[in-house]
């Protein structure tokens, strides 16, 4: 593969995710995100050469085409502007897609934004579950609770994952969001207090699952050059990349399966694509901080397997050691991850972000100390597309 | 700026079911792409992203992309997704070729007529507060802009149809199977009024099809000699507001934009004569003379003569949509991309039927949303432009 230059990051606006915001319609809620970012990068508007918009299904928002509505908010008028959608790893897609407007040469300063408000929705997983066939699936209670609820119970069968596991995931999480101030879902727990919490798709119980969230975020990219010739602080963009399963849930199933549901062999795929990009051969030594969507506590696991974090199948004994914690050896979700806020359209930007501010040192009280290198990934449809994201210092 | 990878078009293909019922959508894509894979010499396992777009409502899926991956080669592979446009899919496509990151790119787009009421679909674009209640759909907001235009310029209905009937010779010409709607001025102009001034015979049926194409680096094409490329020299693209209310909808600024941006890679300093043929936008013909205008190829004052002269038919100045336009077939969602791989063909010679000699340079445009939101421009040439670096 050819040396692909970095992209810098110089600019990151990240709402306060929460249940509501009944404050804000959603391209003010875009908006927010935008000139947090703006005002971080100490841009102006007429600078931005480019707007690549972060929106997953527009069922959620019951706008065909939202990012219509939203360019106004994006500061696009006349502008290079496309929308990207891969489900739930739209996010780290769309900041993709603006990585590739940049290396290009058609931009030099990008705007990549997007922002949902889930919570308000009625009931997402009524809607997720038009991801699926009309004819063949969506009869059955297919929601994305129900499709990781199999691969939770598969991965239990392959390498012996406990609910008490999995309850330990969330007390991890929620720990690290209590840092976190634009986490959603701040409040310690306990592994008790998950495990009694009310059963939604066994082995998935309330506490195990995402919230619904609104919030949004925004990121200013640029290519070295421009960070150079206006003397600006930047974090980099190293690697990039991304893959897919087969959409066929029962692909992942039964005899002559050509993946695993139990397992993220395509999330390892683009985790792999990336790690070349940017040089990483060594994911457990070289990547300080990683920050996985895992919006249940049972796929935290295969993600991090995935990012090569932990071989397969050991990573839930490898928690139960204390590895994955803030201070301890490669931390995971230090934010408090996708289990702790997930506003769809905006969720793996976020993760991106995150893992941004923590090679930037501007993580506060969840900050891993010394981090330089980071890995942010996305999921999205029917745990089908994946995208990840190194960067560095 | 730039690296100096450059971007071709290698290959493409269209699936236009003659009976749409009866080839399921999934079918349809696989075909497609296995067709432009051919067309391009390529297999896929040598294709090393792919960018599809795709509208969930018309499709009635959550996340459209889920079931379109699979046919298209996608799994295990670098796939996105541009549901804001067809276009988009192409301007990606390009953007990652240029990177340096890849070195091919697949671009499928597609749209079938499985819903129930298109119309009432395309509705729920409109915000649901204040617009919703109006019928907001894609018609409507092409009379909206026709009325605009008449408003500024009246007597424009005249040439408007001229238009569509040209293009529509084109299509019959063309693409004959595919083209069933009316060439007469008098059926066109007399029949039914569909919203004001657009009669059922100045804009045509939606229909169902899947375009695909192959783009590649130049390094890529020199390692395979003996493909037809239609290189990229220039792309532009940008959009108007959102509501309509915040806009003239006489004018399009963010075209101007879009072509200037096209131009100015493409080395393109006058429009008029830089081309030998054009692709462009026209749901109904005055989405057409707006194009033109837009692109630098026909301002207003020159409209109606220059449509009297015959400008732009096959044996005018600057031939427009030799492919007959959506004015002859009209896969609504996919169209843009449709302009996009009809020129490119022509500078490929692969256009067919209504190939025009010797093309060595062609424009592109295509637009998306309502009274063209998107704006999307596409120099192709023959040969590749200069490095500017």
């Amino acid at each position: 593969m050819r040396k692909i230059p970095r992209v810098g990051i110089i600019g990151i606006g990240q709402s306060r995710h929460q249940a509501r915001r009944d404050d804000a319609n959603y391209p003010e809620l875009v908006r927010e995100a935008v000139a947090l970012a703006m005002a971080d990068a100490k841009r102006d508007f007429d600078e931005i050469e480019g707007v690549v918009y972060s929106l997953a299904p527009d069922a959620l928002l019951g706008i065909t085409n939202a990012e219509r509505q939203g360019v106004d908010a994006v500061g696009a008028r006349n502008k290079r502007f496309m929308r990207i959608n891969t489900g739930g790893s739209t996010g780290v897609s769309a900041l993709a897609a603006a990585h590739s407007h940049i290396l290009s040469g058609a931009c030099d300063l990008v705007l990549a934004a997007g922002a949902d408000k889930v919570g308000e929705c009625g009931d997402s997983q009524t809607i997720l579950n038009k991801i699926w066939d009309p004819i063949y699936e969506r009869a059955l209670p297919l929601g994305t609770i129900t499709m990781l609820a199999m691969s939770a119970v598969r991965y239990m069968h392959k390498y012996g994952m406990t609910e008490e596991d999995m309850a330990r995931v969330v007390v991890k999480n929620r720990q690290h969001a209590s840092l976190n101030p634009n986490a959603h879902l701040r409040t310690p727990t306990t592994i008790d207090e998950v495990l009694g919490s009310r059963v939604v798709s066994w082995p998935i119980k309330l506490y195990d699952a995402c919230p619904q969230s609104s919030g949004g975020c925004a990121m200013v990219l640029a290519s070295e050059d421009y960070i150079k010739r206006h003397q600006l602080d930047a974090v980099w963009i190293t690697g990039v990349g991304h893959s897919a399963e087969s959409y066929y849930m029962g692909d992942r199933m039964g005899i002559g399966y050509s993946a695993d549901h139990a397992d993220a062999a395509a999330l390892g795929e683009a985790i792999a694509r990336a790690y070349k990009m940017a040089g990483i051969s060594d994911p457990v030594k070289q990547i300080d901080v990683a920050e996985l969507y895992a919006p249940f506590s049972n796929t935290e696991f295969h993600a991090i397997e995935a990012a090569g974090l932990a071989p397969l199948g050991q990573s839930a004994a490898m928690l139960r050691q204390g590895h994955f914690h803030l201070g301890a050896q490669n931390p995971v979700n230090p934010s408090g991850g996708t289990l702790c806020a997930n506003p769809i359209a905006a969720t793996a930007m976020v993760r991106v972000a995150e893992a941004a501010l923590q090679v930037w040192g501007r993580a506060g009280a969840h900050q891993v100390q010394g981090a330089k290198r980071a890995l942010g990934t996305g999921n999205g449809g029917d745990h089908q597309f994946f995208g990840a994201m190194v960067v560095e210092a | 700026m730039g690296n100096g990878i450059k971007v071709g078009v290698v290959g493409s293909a269209v699936v236009a079911p003659r009976n749409p019922e009866r080839v399921s959508l999934e079918e349809a894509l696989h075909l497609a792409t296995h067709a432009a894979l051919r067309d391009a010499g390529i297999a896929i396992e040598d294709i090393d992203g792919i960018v599809v777009a795709g509208n969930d409502q018309l499709d009635g899926r959550a996340i459209t992309v889920m079931m379109a991956s699979g046919s298209v080669g996608g799994v295990s592979r670098d796939i996105l997704a541009t549901p804001s446009s067809a276009e988009h899919a192409f301007v990606l496509a390009a953007l990652r070729v240029r990177s340096g990151i890849y070195r091919t790119q697949l671009v499928v787009s597609w749209s079938p007529l499985e819903t129930q009421d298109i119309a009432q679909v395309q509705r729920l674009s409109a915000d649901p507060y204040y617009h919703r209640a109006l019928p907001l759909d894609e018609m409507s907001a092409h009379a909206l802009q026709a009325v605009a235009l008449e408003s500024k310029l009246p007597g424009l209905r005249e040439a408007a149809v001229t238009i569509t009937q040209n293009n529509r010779m084109h299509g019959t010409r063309a693409y004959p199977e595919l083209s069933p709607a009316p060439r007469e001025a008098v059926l066109i102009e007399g029949s039914r009024m569909l919203r004001y001034p657009l009669t059922e015979g100045m804009v045509c049926e939606p229909a169902f099809a899947v375009v695909a194409m192959v783009l590649a680096s130049d390094d890529w094409v020199d390692e395979h000699p003996g493909r037809d490329c239609a290189w990229v020299n220039g792309m532009g693209w940008a959009t108007e507001a959102a509501w309509l209310g915040d806009r003239d909808l006489s004018a399009l600024p963010s075209l101007q934009a879009a072509a200037a941006q096209a131009y100015q890679e493409a080395g393109v300093h006058s429009p008029q004569g830089a081309f030998d043929l054009a692709e462009v936008a026209d749901a109904t013909a005055y989405q057409q003379l707006l194009a033109l205008e837009g692109l630098g190829l026909c301002e207003r004052g020159q409209w109606v003569q220059a449509v009297e002269r015959g400008d732009f038919s096959v044996d005018g100045t600057l031939p427009v949509n030799l492919s007959g336009g959506a004015l002859s077939f009209n896969p609504l969602f996919c169209s843009g991309l449709l302009r996009i791989q009809e020129a490119a063909n022509q500078v490929r010679g692969r256009a067919g039927a209504h190939q025009k000699r010797a093309v060595r340079n062609a424009v592109a445009h295509g637009a998306s949303g309502p009274a063209m939101q998107y704006n999307t421009v596409v120099v192709f040439g023959h040969d590749p432009r200069k490095s500017t670096q």
